[in-house]
């Protein structure tokens, strides 16, 4: 018995040294990607740019001074026929493994969205055990994907994660753009009923001083990266862009709303009075009949009034009435906006073929195939808002309608 | 027969640790689409079935391991060889079902380690739990049991706090109609997990309190059933029908998608010990059922000498069987369910059963007259 | 529960009893006092502590008398006072000689007297403290209970301390010891036996158990594995514990020792068996379940709800003690991706200019404060603090400015160590103490992996240990639930209603139906007043 358990121990023991450590990767040797940039060159190559964190350089300095002044980030890029080759090839480059499970956010150039399509490209991604899927992806809106990587951002030290804050916040705050995750995109690029929207980057300013350190010394950055627009994809390729309130009209649909603020006009002043959003529930549906589709949008919303250029009287619930008619009237034109320049585009980008296939599964079946041409495209649309105004904020009449 | 006695509450332990195993981590009835779970749910049924039998010949002989029964009823030669042969198939599906574990831990973290080392490190994990006797492993499997639940429990709150379920994935529900449903379950559920309690023939005989085998049983196999309905839910719910069908391991995928809090994210260790941990227990089963069943059958004392011998020829097995892992899950979805699984969970039971009813009513017949 | 004790060759132990009894020749007593004080003389090698002290008493008749005692384990006040003048100042207008039994009926007023015929039965009185009182002319001496001398005074316990709850700790004396559970505890089904174990020192041990609580297969089966002992000596409760264990080479505990009378009593109720060895504080209890390391007397005595909560952070504690830096290394060297981004940023930035992989790095970390403890235990208070301004020097600050180690890690060694000295038995930390490193080892090799089958195998060894046949994870595995009011969690003492059901016998209900939870009216919220209820 002992002897047994003396030859089991040796044999644990030789497994232990033996395993040397296959798997193991120890922190120095990474090269941890934060951002993943894709473009395409004139051969029709695709150049990948991939932005490293310095660790040091983000955190500041524990020991002793010299840290804390280089960048927090260094890009490096590399060409290749696909992605896989494009990440061997990287490692001529850097000096370290390259590690993705970091990597929060993609950044695809209209160029290659629209020639080539997201489709290729997207495998590599979802297929390797160490990429996130719910990286962020964002489509670079007139400018290089590489010139977004390559951007210094202030603030927030590391660029990726300024681009990611950004779009989380604005889509909380304003509305107008989407925090789309791979994940997402994927799931939208294999359903029928629904294509997929991704939100638009642009670089504001020259992508050349954007490199640079000096560009986040000072206190109003030359170049930054800012939102612009959405994205409208059909069967994995950019076919058009939609900004400014349509955007916000295709997230209404989207039901992906948080906080918005809306303005209507009153009393012959524009933007007059501007209603905060504090919550909404968007349902949308979808009823073929005679090779007719009818989709319908059910809006209900909250809010509190923000603010008021005119003097009207808050005190009288009739006119709360009045002003939530005009809010509701702001909001389906701009859904019914959004909606009109999608069924132009030919792209369901609301998912209403997804609500056919949930309501009416055989009819699916049979118009599935050419949903987007032949029945959203040429759908009716019947939008229904309901805005209810709740509270006026702390005062009731604003010092307007008593002001000489 | 080992000489010890297991509690009604470690046996629905052990059944629904048995179950949950390796079925958690798999796309269990996607051939179904968005209907999975009505699978699992026929699945369990037709399993409630299975346990109804394999229950009615344990009535008959509440007091022997399947392997002495076999040989009352068919008789010493014919007795030992079938019991034989349901000991190879009980090897063979712990080695399944480590190859399966070890090819699901080397796709997802440790992808530049040997399969070979993984299964082995797991294996000797097993042999070493399995030697010290059934009721060592009923107690952990006692805490365990409540260690997962708990996880799970986590899990799903987290899941719910990540706002990323939305039920609508599951509509149109019965898209195609009843056919491919029934066609998944017999082909698949029925089977895998639910009809692999087969082995739990050989752990019953333990129970200390034998009345109450029935009920803790169903009750394990329902709530198994349920659980497993549920997991499945999330995933379609998450994922979408495509990418459940997609992925490998879809519950990997469903926890990948978890964010909460920007801190909490990529718990892939959640995945990884419900892995381990259901991995071991049904691994450990199946050896252990095989284990004591040789020491019976070839009258071995003490059983926990075969412990080491099985554990090597299941490695072994494991590494062998199959030359790709796409190659091992379509021997697992098209060949093992017709060839090892109908025969051995239903047919040859089911004949058992009749041999043992008629061989009775003649016992009885003889006592009266 | 037959299949509990392993029935190991009774033959033997009665083969040791008989050697035992044989050791010293059964010699008796002469009848002259000379001879007799000679042979003591010639036993003890003229050991320089024994007082022979000759003298007559009645003088009349000349009769020639000795005292022998030991110097310092009698107090001398009372051979003084109670044996040697009763019997100098004998009355001399006696007529008979004083006999034997007229000293012990008549003369002598001390308590515990009784003759002894026997050298084998001399000698161990002599050397527990007794007084011996040769007469010449007869066989027998008279040994008198004189026990005495230096003992240190009953104090608050050293290593369990409890802010509320009583202040007296055992000390080195057994009967110190016994009268302080007797005092909790006054019952005459509290029952004691005594004995002597090892060879040359002699050592009383003594079990206590309450009778008709205490499951008597237990008892037996501890008398039976404490008669097996055939050592030298027995210095400390300890070397009994590696004797009577029921898995000597676990890493854990399977016995529980307290320095507290009121956590032995408590124990006692519950049915266990207290194992009092004579020359130490700590006094061992059995049968012991895993959960019971996790617990304090206190938690008794405060609100449940506190002391539920309490008992949870000793969880943890104990699982950061164990696997706290085996996750760190996992998580750093083989599964980043589940590491925050910024949280591994800042960690990769500490790592920077490490030269060590973190395995290493850790290993040393841990080694190093290993060591500060070991050298802080057995320092002379004095020194202690310098000790503490070196380790928080090295370990702290000159190691990290020298990018020897990184912060994180300072961060991650110095919890474990807390969390170590936060657990509340010493036993049960230790055990954790030295499993760390094997779990930083299969992190190392494996990540999370090997610490999950670490974990599984570390699992499987507590259900498989049992404490004199009770199993080591009861109640949870098996999974008893009307236990499970005093495990991790403690339910209010009035629900505690049985008494741990492998532990004690069939006598476990511990109190009435009636007593329950305590509901005075006055205290239910919304007092309805007796006439308006009658209405």
């Amino acid at each position: 018995m002992k002897r047994r358990i003396g030859i089991f121990l040796m044999v644990c023991l030789q497994l232990l040294l033996l395993t040397g450590c296959w798997s193991k990767k120890e922190l120095n040797d990474l090269a941890l990607v934060s951002a993943v940039g894709l473009d395409l060159n004139k051969q029709g190559k695709y150049v990948g740019t991939f932005q490293f964190v310095n660790p040091g350089n983000v955190t500041g300095s524990f020991q002793g001074g010299g840290g804390g002044q280089g960048n927090a980030v260094s890009v490096y890029s590399a060409t290749g026929d696909n992605i896989d080759e494009i990440s061997r090839r990287m490692a001529t480059k850097v000096s370290r493994n390259l590690y993705y499970a970091h990597a929060n956010l993609v950044v695809i150039s209209d160029k290659l969205a629209k020639k080539k399509g997201v489709l290729p490209i997207l495998d590599a991604f979802d297929r390797d055990a160490t990429f996130r899927n719910t990286a962020t992806v964002v489509i670079a809106h007139d400018a290089k994907a590489a010139d977004l990587i390559k951007t210094l951002t202030a603030i927030d030290k590391l660029p990726a994660n300024k681009v990611i804050k950004l779009l989380r916040f604005s889509e909380r705050v304003w509305g107008a753009s989407l925090n789309i995750m791979m994940i997402d995109v994927i799931k939208d690029l294999t359903d029928d009923g629904k294509q997929p929207l991704i939100s638009g980057f642009n670089l504001k300013g020259s992508s050349s001083t954007g490199e640079k350190v000096s560009n986040i010394m000072q206190s109003t950055p030359q170049a930054a990266p800012v939102v612009d627009g959405l994205a409208l994809f059909k069967h994995g390729k950019l076919v058009g862009w939609i900004d400014g309130k349509k955007a916000r009209g295709a997230v209404w649909t989207l039901n992906k709303i948080k906080k918005t603020e809306i303005n209507i006009n009153k009393k012959g002043r524009k933007e007059a009075i501007a209603l905060e959003v504090i919550r909404q529930n968007t349902s949308i549906s979808t009823s073929v009949k005679n090779r007719t589709a009818q989709l319908n949008v059910r809006v209900e919303t909250e809010g509190n009034i923000g603010e008021t250029k005119v003097p009207v009287n808050l005190k009288d619930p009739h006119v709360i009435a009045d002003l939530e008619k005009g809010f509701e009237k702001q909001v389906k034109s701009e859904i019914k906006a959004a909606i009109k320049e999608a069924q132009a585009k030919k792209t369901d980008i609301f998912g209403f073929g997804d609500a056919v296939h949930r309501s009416q599964p055989e009819t699916w079946k049979r118009i599935s195939k050419n949903w987007d041409e032949d029945y959203f495209a040429k759908a009716n649309v019947k939008v229904k808002v309901d805005v209810f105004v709740r509270r006026t904020g702390l005062r009731n009449n604003s010092f307007l309608s008593g002001a000489k | 027969m080992e000489k010890a006695k297991i509690t009604a509450y470690q046996l629905f332990a052990l059944v629904l640790l048995f179950e949950l195993g390796s079925a958690l981590l798999v796309a269990l009835g996607i051939e179904a689409k968005q209907d999975a779970w009505i699978v699992i749910l026929l699945g369990m049924i037709g399993g409630l079935l299975i346990f109804f039998v394999c229950y009615r010949l344990y009535c008959f002989y509440p007091d022997c391991l399947p392997t002495e029964y076999l040989q009352k009823i068919m008789g010493k030669g014919l007795g030992k060889s079938a019991s034989f042969l349901y000991m190879l198939y009980f090897v063979y599906l712990a080695a399944r079902v480590l190859r399966d574990f070890g090819a699901m831990l080397l796709t997802f973290a440790y992808i530049e380690t040997p399969l070979f080392i993984a299964n082995t490190l797991m294996i000797l994990v097993i042999v070493y739990s399995v030697s010290k006797g059934i009721e060592v492993l009923a107690r952990t499997g006692e805490l365990f049991l409540v260690f997962i639940y708990f996880l799970a429990g986590s899990g799903v709150l987290l899941v719910l706090f990540s706002g990323v379920v939305d039920l609508h994935n599951l509509q149109p529900v019965l898209e195609n109609g009843w056919k491919p449903i029934i066609k998944s379950t017999v082909k698949e559920t029925i089977y895998f997990p639910f009809g692999e309690l087969i082995v739990f023939t050989m752990i019953i005989p333990y129970l200390r309190d034998s009345k109450k085998v029935r009920n803790v049983s169903i009750i394990g196999i329902i709530v198994s059933g349920i659980s497993l309905m549920l997991v499945m839910v999330f995933n379609i719910s998450i994922l979408g029908v495509k990418l459940t069908e997609r992925s490998q391991f879809p519950l990997l995928t469903t926890i990948q998608t978890i964010q909460v809090a920007d801190f909490l994210e990529r718990l892939d260790v959640y995945f990884m010990i419900a892995l381990i941990v259901g991995g071991f227990f049904k691994v450990a089963l199946f050896i252990y059922a095989a284990v004591i069943g040789t020491a019976n059958i070839f009258t071995v004392t003490p059983p926990s000498r075969l412990c080491y011998p099985i554990g090597l020829v299941v490695l072994l097995l494991s590494m062998t069987m199959a030359s790709n892992f796409p190659e091992h899950l379509k021997e697992g979805i098209s060949i093992v369910p017709f060839l090892l699984h109908l025969p051995f969970q239903i047919i040859f039971p089911v004949l058992l059963l009749g041999m043992a009813y008629l061989k009775n009513r003649k016992h009885k017949k003889q006592g009266t007259g | 529960m037959p299949s509990f004790f392993k029935k190991k060759s009774s033959s033997y132990n009665k083969k040791t009893g008989q050697e035992k009894k044989k050791e010293y020749s059964s010699s008796p007593l002469s009848a002259v006092l000379e001879e007799n004080i000679e042979y003591i003389k010639t036993q003890t090698g003229n050991s320089t502590d024994i007082v022979i002290r000759s003298f007559k008493h009645s003088p009349r008749f000349n009769t020639k008398s000795a005292i022998v005692y030991l110097k310092g384990l009698t107090d001398s006040q009372t051979v003084q006072e109670l044996l040697i003048e009763p019997l100098m100042k004998s009355n001399p207008a006696e007529s008979d000689p004083i006999s034997m039994e007229d000293m012990i009926e008549g003369y002598l007023p001390l308590g515990n007297m009784e003759q002894i015929k026997d050298w084998n039965a001399l000698f161990p009185a002599l050397m527990s403290g007794h007084t011996i009182i040769f007469v010449d002319g007869y066989s027998v001496a008279i040994s008198s209970a004189t026990e005495g001398g230096e003992k240190r005074a009953v104090e608050e316990p050293r290593t369990q301390r409890a802010i509320r709850g009583s202040k007296e700790g055992f000390t080195e004396s057994i009967e110190t010891n016994i009268s302080l559970v007797r005092r909790i505890i006054q019952n005459p089904s509290l029952w004691t036996e005594t004995m002597t174990i090892g060879r040359v020192t002699k050592t009383k041990v003594t079990i206590m158990y309450l009778k008709g609580i205490a499951r008597d297969d237990i008892i037996e089966e501890l008398r039976k594995r404490l008669e097996k002992i055939d050592i030298d000596g027995v210095l400390e409760s300890g070397f009994l514990e590696q004797y009577i264990e029921d898995q000597s080479i676990s890493a854990f505990p399977t016995l529980y020792h307290s320095e507290r009378p009121d956590a032995v009593a408590g124990n006692l109720l519950e049915g266990r068996f207290a194992l009092f060895v004579n020359g130490t504080p700590f006094v061992l209890l059995g049968p012991v379940v895993f959960v019971q390391f996790f617990q304090s007397i206190e938690d008794y005595t405060e609100r449940f709800y506190i002391s539920t909560a309490l008992r949870f952070l000793r969880v943890l504690v104990f699982f950061i003690s164990l696997i706290g830096p085996a996750t760190y290394i996992a998580a750093t060297t083989f599964h980043q991706e589940m590491i925050p981004t910024q949280l591994l940023i800042a960690i990769a930035a500490q790592r920077e200019s490490v030269p060590f992989p973190s395995f290493v790095e850790a290993l040393i970390m841990e080694v190093t404060f290993e060591i500060l403890r070991e050298a802080g235990i057995r320092m002379p208070e004095a020194i202690g603090s310098a000790i503490s301004i070196v380790g928080a020097l090295v370990i702290g600050q000159a190691a990290v400015q020298a990018g020897v180690v990184s912060p994180a890690m300072v961060i991650i060694v110095a919890i474990t160590a807390i969390s170590s000295f936060a657990t509340p038995s010493f036993s049960i930390a230790i055990s954790a103490r030295l499993l760390r490193f094997l779990f930083m080892i299969s992190a190392a090799t494996f990540g999370f992996f090997g610490m999950i089958l670490g974990f599984i195998i570390l699992v499987v060894h507590l259900c498989s240990l049992r404490s004199f046949g009770v199993p080591y994870m009861s109640p949870l595995a098996p999974f008893i639930p009307a236990d499970l009011n005093d495990t991790f969690v403690r339910g209010p003492l009035w629900a505690d209603r049985k008494r741990p059901a492998f532990i004690s016998g069939s006598n476990n209900v511990r109190q009435s139906e009636s007593t329950g939870r305590p509901q005075p009216e006055q205290s239910s919220e919304m007092v309805t007043d007796q006439e308006g209820d009658q209405q």
